[in-house]
């Protein structure tokens, strides 16, 4: 190997550890830079948490950004001179090597450059670049990596709102709040004890919130999501408050025997599993009663099944078999019938706690929903106050305006609402004059604020109103002489607002909604009711 | 070859070193002094001693010549000296016939050392007759031109200028010396040395080492060393930092110098880095020689301007500013 080449090699030798050196020190450098960016954002997320999307395209531009300089770094490569200038330096050659490599590069005849790049190889043989360049690690790593430990640590904080990047989680697009959260949670607990009804519904209402946390849909979109579950969840409702009245009305009739009173009274503590196991019990003593008993029993089975509630006709007409077999004597006959009975009375006993937790679970529904559209119009204002900034005097004027529209509406409410002040009138969106369509006004209907005028009057959506029209129908009466034909309007129907409703949050619990809500007139009752009041209305006076 | 180099090297070295003992017997403390001195020698350059009366400079001088088998002359500068004094003049002389004729007689500058004492004493007209001799190693009377011996090595002493009767010397005179050695006054240590031998019967007897073609073999020596076209570089830049003009002026140069070196500035730093090369034993000169030289080979041609002057500006100042802001060679 020729002096050149020697000298040549040293030098290859060092400006690789130089670059390994300088690609380190630039690396960590760099990775303290750059990481403090990420780290100021898990600390930002902290206060204001990110959302996946966000996240993901910050960290890819940041990645893409630290490749960049990372090859950018790796790709440099020191210049021979620029290795004989270092080693030259640490070694303290004194330009020996440096000037070896101009006159390698420079080459001149002359005996005494030949002398000294010889000495040069000899000297460059020498050098232990371990020595005088060992490989170093840069202090800046070590900052690096105590960034790289906050980072990873700031993940794992243990803060119910901290979302770990590491195991790629992130804000959801949609936050429920702790009280949704478990109004949810109650929901599907819910829905999962009754779910031999409704199998899929708790699914659903994960998948319709996963859906909402991923921004995939909005809290209205949700909201509408949850409505029509709501309504699935509605159908084939049994009118639990008839059926209670029913079964309290056949344990009147049932307790009129002896025999029977211990399953009356059961079923009148509307514990229906009780009474079923006396009326087995029964079944099964009903060779040792007497034929009196029997007798009493067979009238009070006989008037228990009469007139039989919505949801009690099979229970009727087991009661009514048992009650005939009792008349026929036939023993066997009243047994089966009342084991069955029995049965029902179980069957029964499940619907209704079916029904209870599906009542439950439709009003946590409904609870959500309210929340959600709450959340979605406090957003859409938050949304407006810019442009309402914008329209500042006018939006003003406007709100001024308004107040003493409702001044008015408040006046005519008094006038014409009367005692009604404070109640929902059924003819609420029927009547267009003002008095009529807000009965009692702004002070009570809940509807409008309470005559606040000025700037602090509080905000307020659009009062609703009904825009169902009935259809006149002509009324068919017995024809008489001085029958005088009328119209009147047709019979309601049963079918669900196309408004939304107002979003006020019921202070009542769900059992004394339940019990305002119970209707004595079943919608399948009220056509018969009303064509029976038609028909025995007194005829008209021509 | 490298062999042949080496053991070259090894003799200059060793014959540098035989000088400078035989001068260190008698001049005490002066090391670096004495070492530029014999530079300026091998370098084949001037050299212009500046310090107080009384510190040994002429001693040294002389000394140095008795230690060479060189021809030594001293010229006392004085103010009424004329510059025939030292080139020498034509004189009318008659031979056996009767016959006149004019024939040159040379004056003390036909010597290969020259000892030019209190050389800023003189008048600006006699302190330019050097100036011939010094550059281009003859000397001019009338008619004719007559060369001067190799090698002529001119060893001026002078006075600062502060001191009374003493004339400063011409900017071009200046830069015809190779380095301007400034003489500060010996240590309590080296006082006690020089009491020591001075005060004593016998005075140290010095013994002449180097002969004419010893020194004219060294000079050949000194030119053969390589320099890399960066250390080159270097030396320039810092030649080109003394000028007061941009791109490489330095901010103490803008401020407070008029001129500044010329390129026999570069060349006393190159030179001067080959000599400290060799005694280091090296075959390049590296930068480290460039900066040793600097300050001798650059602060008498670095000439203040006004400001500097009002200011009282040391050029030695001037010159480690630069060395300090000129980047080494890449």
């Amino acid at each position: 190997m020729s002096d050149k080449q020697i000298i040549i090699k040293s030098l290859e030798r060092v400006e690789r550890r130089i670059r390994t050196n300088r690609f380190l020190k630039e690396l960590a450098l760099g990775a303290t830079l750059f990481l403090a960016f990420p780290l100021a954002l898990k600390l930002w997320d902290l206060f204001d948490p990110l959302r996946a999307s966000t996240i993901a395209i910050i960290a890819g531009i940041w990645v893409l950004l630290f490749a960049a300089y990372v090859v950018s770094r790796g790709l440099r490569k020191a210049t021979l001179n620029q290795a004989a200038a270092s080693i030259d330096k640490v070694a303290a050659l004194k330009d020996e090597i440096k000037t070896a490599v101009w006159f390698i590069h420079n080459p001149r005849p002359s005996a005494w450059v030949d002398a000294q790049i010889r000495r040069a190889a000899t000297t460059a043989k020498q050098i232990d670049v371990d020595m005088f360049l060992p490989r170093q690690v840069p202090k800046t790593l070590y900052v690096a990596a105590i960034l790289v430990l906050l980072f990873v640590g700031l993940n794992f904080v243990p803060l119910p709102w901290n979302h770990n990047w590491l195991a790629l989680q992130a804000a959801p697009a949609f936050n429920l709040t702790a009280e949704e959260a478990a109004i949810l949670k109650q929901t599907e607990a819910l829905l999962r004890k009754a779910e031999k009804l409704k199998p899929e519904l708790a699914e659903k209402i994960e998948e319709i919130v996963k859906q909402l946390q991923e921004g995939k849909i909005d809290a209205g979109q949700a909201a509408q999501m949850l409505e029509a579950l709501q309504n699935q969840l509605d159908e084939g409702n049994l009118d639990a408050a008839s059926l209670r009245e029913g079964l309290e009305e056949m344990a009147k009739d049932l307790a009129q025997s002896d025999k029977l009173e211990s399953t009356a009274e059961a079923m009148k503590n509307k514990d229906l599993n009780l009474a079923a196991d006396e009326l087995r019990k029964l079944a099964e003593k009903l060779g040792l009663n007497s034929p009196d008993a029997n007798k009493q029993m067979q009238k009070s089975l006989q008037q228990a099944a009469e007139n039989p509630r919505l949801g009690l006709e099979e229970l009727a007409k087991l009661l009514k078999e048992a009650a005939e077999s009792l008349k026929d004597e036939d023993q066997e006959g009243a047994q089966q019938a009342l084991d069955e009975a029995a049965q029902e009375l179980d069957n029964l006993q499940d619907k209704m706690q079916t029904q209870d937790l599906k009542n439950l679970a439709a009003q946590q529904l409904q609870n959500l929903q309210q929340s959600l559209r709450q959340r979605q119009q406090a957003g859409a204002q938050q949304g407006r106050k810019g442009q309402q900034g914008q329209q500042g005097q006018s939006a003003k004027g406007q709100k001024g305006q308004r107040g003493q529209q409702q001044n008015s509406d408040e006046a005519n409410g008094q006038q014409a609402g009367g005692a009604g002040e404070g109640e929902p009138s059924d003819q609420l969106g029927q009547n267009d004059q003002p008095g009529g369509a807000l009965p009692g006004s702004s002070q009570g209907n809940g509807l409008m604020p309470s005559g606040n005028s000025g700037a602090d009057a509080p905000r307020e959506g659009a009062p609703t109103s009904l825009d169902v029209k009935l259809k006149q129908e002509k009324v068919k009466g017995v024809e008489d002489e001085g029958t005088k034909e009328e119209n009147i309007e047709e019979v309601s129907k049963q079918e669900r607002s196309r408004l939304d409703y107002r979003n006020v949050k019921s202070e009542l619990s769900p059992a004394q909604k339940d019990l305002l809500n119970q209707d004595r007139i079943p919608w399948e009752y009220r056509p018969l009711i009303k064509n029976y009041f038609q028909a025995i209305r007194p005829p008209a006076k021509k | 070859m490298s062999t042949a180099i080496d053991q070259q090297v090894l003799t200059f070295q060793e014959q540098f070193r035989r000088v400078k003992d035989e001068v260190s017997k008698v001049i005490v403390g002066y090391g670096e002094i004495i070492d530029g001195v014999i530079m300026s020698l091998l370098a084949s350059g001037h050299v212009l001693l500046e310090g107080v009366p009384g510190l040994g400079k002429t001693k040294l001088v002389s000394t140095l010549s008795d230690v060479m088998h060189l021809k030594f002359s001293r010229i006392q500068f004085t103010p009424d000296l004329m510059p025939a004094d030292i080139t020498g003049t034509n004189m009318i002389h008659e031979d056996a016939a009767g016959e006149k004729f004019l024939e040159f007689q040379p004056g003390p500058i036909f010597s290969n050392i020259l000892l030019a004492d209190e050389v800023n004493r003189a008048t600006p007209k006699t302190q330019s007759a050097l100036l011939e001799a010094m550059e281009e190693h003859s000397v001019t009377v009338g008619k004719n031109t007559h060369k001067l011996d190799a090698p002529f090595f001119v060893l001026a002493t002078q006075n600062p200028l502060e001191m009374e009767g003493t004339y400063p010397l011409p900017e071009a005179q200046l830069d015809r010396f190779f380095l301007k050695l400034k003489v500060e006054f010996p240590t309590v240590e080296s006082l006690h040395t020089i009491m020591n031998r001075t005060t004593k019967v016998q005075e140290p007897k010095v013994n002449r080492v180097l002969g004419q073609g010893e020194v004219l073999e060294m000079r050949k020596t000194v030119r053969a060393v390589p320099i890399a076209r960066p250390v080159q570089d270097y030396a320039i830049r810092i030649t080109l930092a003394t000028h007061p003009n941009p791109p490489y002026a330095h901010s103490l140069t803008m401020k407070y110098v008029r001129y500044g070196s010329s390129p026999r500035g570069s060349q006393a730093l190159v030179i001067g880095g080959k000599i400290r090369a060799l005694l280091n034993n090296r075959l390049h000169v590296s930068s480290e020689d460039i900066r040793a030289v600097a300050y001798g080979a650059l602060r008498h041609r670095i000439l203040l301007n006004f400001e500097g002057e009002a200011e009282r500006i040391d050029t030695d100042t001037i010159i480690k500013g630069i060395l300090e802001g000129t980047p080494g060679p890449s």
